[in-house]
Order: C-alpha cells, then structure tokens, then sequence
C-alpha cells in the first residue's frame, strides 16, 4: 500500500468540497417552482414565498440531503472493510430495521397529548423520529448482544444477525401495516418509503451532530481499517486491537445510522455504491477514502433529491427511487467490470 | 264427441301444466336475479348496500367497513386489498362486489373460476361513484332505490352548490397525511367535491389521484384554504405544521383546520354529506346563519368587507 500523499489528500478533498458547495447552492436554487433570488433575501423577515421557499422549503432539506448522503457513504466504507464483504451496506446492521418499527409504532401508537413534549425536544411536530431513534438504539444494543461471542465482535455474526433482526422487524412491521387503517397504512408506507422533506433546522442540527461525531470518530480509525482489510489476522500482527476496533465502528456507524433513519427512513443504495465508486476513482486508503466519500456522498444525494422533487412535478417521487434507479446499473456495471478484470489477471 | 272432449281433457291440462311450469320458472328467474347472499369487497360497497335498504343480505365485508355501525358486526373476510378468498367461498355468496381499482384482478378471476358471480365497480369519480349506486340497486333487483339514492344525493350537492355560488373560488389544499405531505391530486372523486365546494384544488392538475406535493409548491400556489382530512396517518397537529410558512393565506388567517372523516374520503353514498363538510370550510361564511331575513347578508360574497 502506497504511504498515503498529502497533496492527493487536499486536492481530492479540495475538490469535492468546491463541488458540494456548488452543489448545495445549486440544487437549492432549484425545483419545481422557479425562484426569485433577489426576492427572497429582500426581506427575509416579512411573509415573503420566495424567502420561505429558500430557507424554509429548500435549504434545510438540501442540507440533511448532505449529512444524510455523506453519512450512508461513510457508514458503508467502513462496514465494507469491517464486515470484509463488498456488499455490505447501512442497512445491513439490523439498525435501520429498529429505526423503522420504532417510528412506525410513533406513527401509530403514540397519543396526541404528548406532542407538544417532542416539539420541544427536536423542533418538530412529531414524535416519529424521536421513537425512530429510540428504536435504532435498542435494536443495536440487541444486535451487538448476539454478535459478541467470547468477547469479541464476530463479523460473520454481526452481517447475519442484522440482515435476520431486519427480516424480523420486516416481519412485524407488514403485521402492523395489516392490522392498522387504511389511511394509517398508507401512510406507514409513505414513511418508509423516505423522504428528506423537513423544515426544522433543529432536526437538520441534530442529524449533523451525529453525522459529524461518528464521521470524526471514523476517520480517526482510517489507518486501522486499512490493515483491517488485509484480513483479521494480519491486522492483529501488525498491532490493530481488531476487537476494540470492531466495537468502535460498530457503535459509531449504528448511532450515524440511527439517527439518520429516524429522520429520512430508509434511503438506499448510497451506502452501498458511493464507496466503491470512489474506491475506483482514488483507491482504497481509508483515510482519504472515508472523507471523500463522505464529501460525495453528500453531493449525490443532494442532487438525487433535486431531481426527485422535480421530475414528475408538482408530485415529488420518493428520493429511494432516484437513488436505486441510477444506483442500480451503476453496481451492475461495478461487478461487470470487477469480474472482468479478474478474469484477466 | 267422447274422443274430442278427451283431447279438450288432455289439452287443458297440458296447457295449464305449461303455465304453472312457466310461472315457475319465472319466478325462479325473478329471485334469480335478486342475490340474497352479498359479499362487499370496500367501504363505500357496504354503505351503498346499506343506503340501498339491503344491509341485511350482506353476508360478509371488509375489516375496513365501519359504517354504518351494524356492518361491524358482520363477518369479516379481510383486508380491502388483500381478502381471504377461502372465507368469502365458504360464505357461499351468490353476489360479490368489488371496486375496480382496489380488488386484486387475479382474486376477482380466481372467485368467477370458482363460479361466484362478481362484480367490479369502479369509483374513479364522481359520475362513476353515481352510476355505480344505480347498478347495484339493479344488481340487487330494486332499481328505484338506486335512483331514490342518487336523486338525494344530487339535491344536496343542489344546494351547497347554489349556498357556495355567490363566493369567489377559494384555492385550497386537502392533505391526507403531513410527513410527507400526500395531497388530494387531479382525476380524483375528492378533486370533484372541492371544485363543487366552491374551492380550486392547488394540484388539481397533477396526474396522479394521490401524490407527494413538496413544500415549496405549496408555497408557491398559495392556497387559500388547507384541510387535512387524513386518518391518523399523521397526528401532527396541522396548524403547527405550517406555522412556519406565513406567506400562505389559509396560514395568516387562519384557515388551516383538520377533518378527519371517511366522508370527505369515501365514494359512497355519503358523498353529498361530504361535500357539505368541505364546503362548510372552504366557504365557512356561506353557512353562516343569516342574522335578518334569509337574503340579508350572509357575507358569502366574499371579499367584501
């Protein structure tokens, strides 16, 4: 592996970074409805629809549309080391699962009265996310439990315990969407579907908290994982505690999940395709791999939810749709190409 | 003479044979077409069978179907979308009614394979909600009622239509949930009732029936009123939730006001009543009770101060 190079590292990440600023003011310039700038900062204060579709309507989405883009990328760079298998991806940690029974048991249970309690909290007007929340911490407690054997963070364990503890709450979840109400159902499915729609720039404060947090704590373990990727043994000879280092990760990426889930509901295909497009594009040293992901995980998604309120306007499609339909052939290709190359070494 | 009157004998008794048999058979054909075993597939199916007067031949509805209250009581036979077929074939239905848009095509085939007879009525608006009330008051061998039902229901959109004439168009919004926000579309029966409420649904040109609206158009369209009729799909308090936005006129004067109820949502017979609803908070001012004399100024001309 080739010592990692400071100028690769701020060029690359230069870059991205001047891409994602463009593409935030870009994709909150645009939308189904034309807006008029220089209307919208002149009085920001007064009832103005350009200012309220700016900075209310827009901006706070296209920002989460970031924390949440860049946060499944990251999350999928390290669960692909750390689980050793390239299909590996956010919501194979069993924690996304939790997060959706938890909201939707919010959606369905949760009584009227205690609103108010959670606007406070989170500056929004549902308990949904909160719940959401709550779920994906204990399902990651439970997860954790049943993948510690001896002590230790079976990878093996922890890829089949989520995807089952998924399958699971899948289960329960279609049980509750068939003994809701009609209109309960749907909407249940609406919310799981995803949706990075939301005003509240205390939700959007909230997620990047998470996102950063786990993010740093991520990236401070980039030299580890490097080694991790050379196989379990290896990386435990070259002096990597690969059981500390597993817990950390795991913890980290599932509270990033968790609290991104309890926002958006489950957004697909980031976590799983960013990673290995930009593992082509600038190699696999997790240390400039993690940010630059991160960086363009943001700017897909971004541009995904820009397309997805725009495309069949006025109707908005949910942002899974954009993001599996161009995610999709692009992983198709990736195996392609993958196969085709080992045929030919 | 003996022999003519033995072949006058044996006519008579033919013929009168060929007459009680066809008496028979018409009667047999009469209740023939009068199933007396009803299997309905949808809400609003039940409470046209129980508007039309014959709820009691229902054998067996949906866990949805919750109105009128005796149609909690009868057999279930599932969900609207998924129904179990063995329990409908076991309730030996001679009539089964499903909607055209909702029931599984693949379940409606399986059930005429296994020689019940079934019908699909299709909903998707309002003429269509009309003429489906006439044919199962035909299927079910008492046409007038089915006329008697729909002539009711045209006197009273009558007269919210003439109560909401005066007053200038209202554009509105009706949401059926808020996270994320699922509005009423174009090409829906509901799109239908707020046009005759006097109102203009903002995504009355859209597409679909039911879609996702993102916020900023609902700030661009501006509606005038915001209703959301929704079901518990989302308990957050709608007034709360557009708070924030307040260049949207139903914001700053507050027209923003939550209804949830199957009449608004449901293509029954209760659409007339529906309609009602919704007009009564599109143009609330129209049905104001006139304080001198009926023509005296009701306010429902609007903007007039």
């Amino acid at each position: 592996m080739k010592v990692l190079d400071r100028r690769k590292m701020i060029l690359v990440n230069g870059v991205l970074l001047v891409l994602l600023a463009l593409s935030v003011v870009g994709c909150a310039l645009l939308g189904p409805i034309r807006l008029d700038l220089s209307q919208a900062f002149q009085n920001i204060f007064a009832p103005n629809p350009d200012a309220e579709i700016f900075f209310r309507a827009r901006l706070p989405r296209v920002l989460l549309g970031v924390a949440i883009g860049g946060g499944m990328a990251a999350c999928g760079v390290v669960l692909q080391a750390l689980l050793g298998n390239p299909l590996a991806c956010p919501q194979m940690l069993g924690v996304s699962g939790g997060a959706s029974l938890g909201g939707i048991l919010g959606l369905i249970f949760l009584p009227n009265w205690l609103l108010p309690i959670a606007g406070g909290l989170l500056g929004e007007i549902s308990w949904v996310p909160l719940a959401a929340f709550l779920g994906a911490l204990l399902s990651m407690m439970l997860v954790y439990r049943f993948s510690l054997f001896h002590g230790r963070l079976h990878p093996y364990h922890l890829l089949l315990s989520g995807v089952i503890f998924n399958s699971f709450i899948a289960a329960i979840i279609m049980f509750l969407n068939s003994i809701v109400d009609f209109y309960q159902a749907q909407g249940l499915l609406f919310w799981l579907m995803g949706s990075l729609s939301t005003r509240a720039y205390l939700t959007v404060a909230f997620i990047w908290a998470y996102v950063i947090f786990g993010f740093l704590w991520l990236w401070a373990k980039g030299l580890s994982l490097n080694l991790i990727t050379l196989g379990e043994e290896a990386a435990m000879q070259l002096g990597v505690e690969t059981g500390a280092l597993q817990r950390q990760v795991f913890v980290a990426s599932s509270l990033m999940i968790g609290a991104m889930v309890s926002v958006s509901g489950m957004i697909g295909f980031i976590g799983l395709m960013v990673p290995h497009a930009m593992r082509l594009i600038i190699g696999s040293d997790h240390r400039l791999l993690l940010p630059a992901s991160f960086l363009a995980g943001g700017i897909f998604l971004c541009w995904a939810d820009t397309l997805a309120r725009t495309l069949l306007a006025p109707a908005e499609l949910p942002v899974g749709i954009i993001t599996a339909f161009f995610g999709g052939p692009f992983f198709l290709f990736l195996l392609y190409r993958e196969g085709r190359r080992k045929l030919t070494l | 003479m003996k022999h003519s009157q033995r072949i006058l004998a044996v006519y008579i008794f033919l013929a009168s044979v060929g007459i009680s048999g066809a008496f028979v058979a018409f009667a047999q054909a009469a209740s023939g077409t009068q199933p007396q075993r009803i299997i309905s597939l949808a809400p609003s199916v039940t409470e046209t069978v129980f508007a039309l007067g014959f709820g009691n031949r229902l054998v067996g509805v949906t866990t949805y179907c919750d109105f009128p209250a005796e149609a909690q009581k009868l057999p279930k036979i599932g969900g609207f979308m998924n129904p179990s077929l063995e329990v409908i074939v076991a309730k030996r239905p001679d009539l089964v009614i499903g909607v055209s848009s909702a029931t599984d095509p693949v379940k409606a085939r399986e059930m005429e394979r296994l020689g019940l007879k079934v019908t699909l009525i299709s909903l998707a608006s309002v003429s269509d909600i009309l003429s489906s009330i006439k044919s199962i008051a035909r299927l079910l061998g008492n046409p007038a009622a089915g006329e008697n039902l729909v002539r009711n229901i045209t006197r009273q959109f009558e007269k919210v239509k003439k109560r909401v004439a005066p007053a200038p168009r209202r554009s509105t919004l009706l949401a059926v949930g808020l996270r994320p926000l699922v509005a009423v579309g174009g090409k829906n029966f509901v799109d239908e009732l707020i046009t005759l409420a006097g109102g203009e649904n903002i995504a009355g040109n859209a597409a679909q029936p039911w879609l996702n609206l993102p916020d900023e158009y609902v700030v661009a369209r501006a509606p005038q009123v915001i209703i959301q009729a929704g079901l518990g799909s989302d308990r957050g308090e709608s007034a709360k939730h557009w708070a924030d936005l307040k260049s949207i006129p139903a914001v700053k004067e507050q027209r923003v006001y939550i209804y949830p109820s199957d009449k608004i949502l449901r293509p029954g017979p209760r659409i007339g009543e529906g309609l009602e609803e919704i007009a009564r908070l599109v143009h609330p001012e129209c049905f104001a009770e006139a304080k001198s004399g009926p023509n005296k100024g009701s306010g429902c001309e609007g903007s007039r101060p």
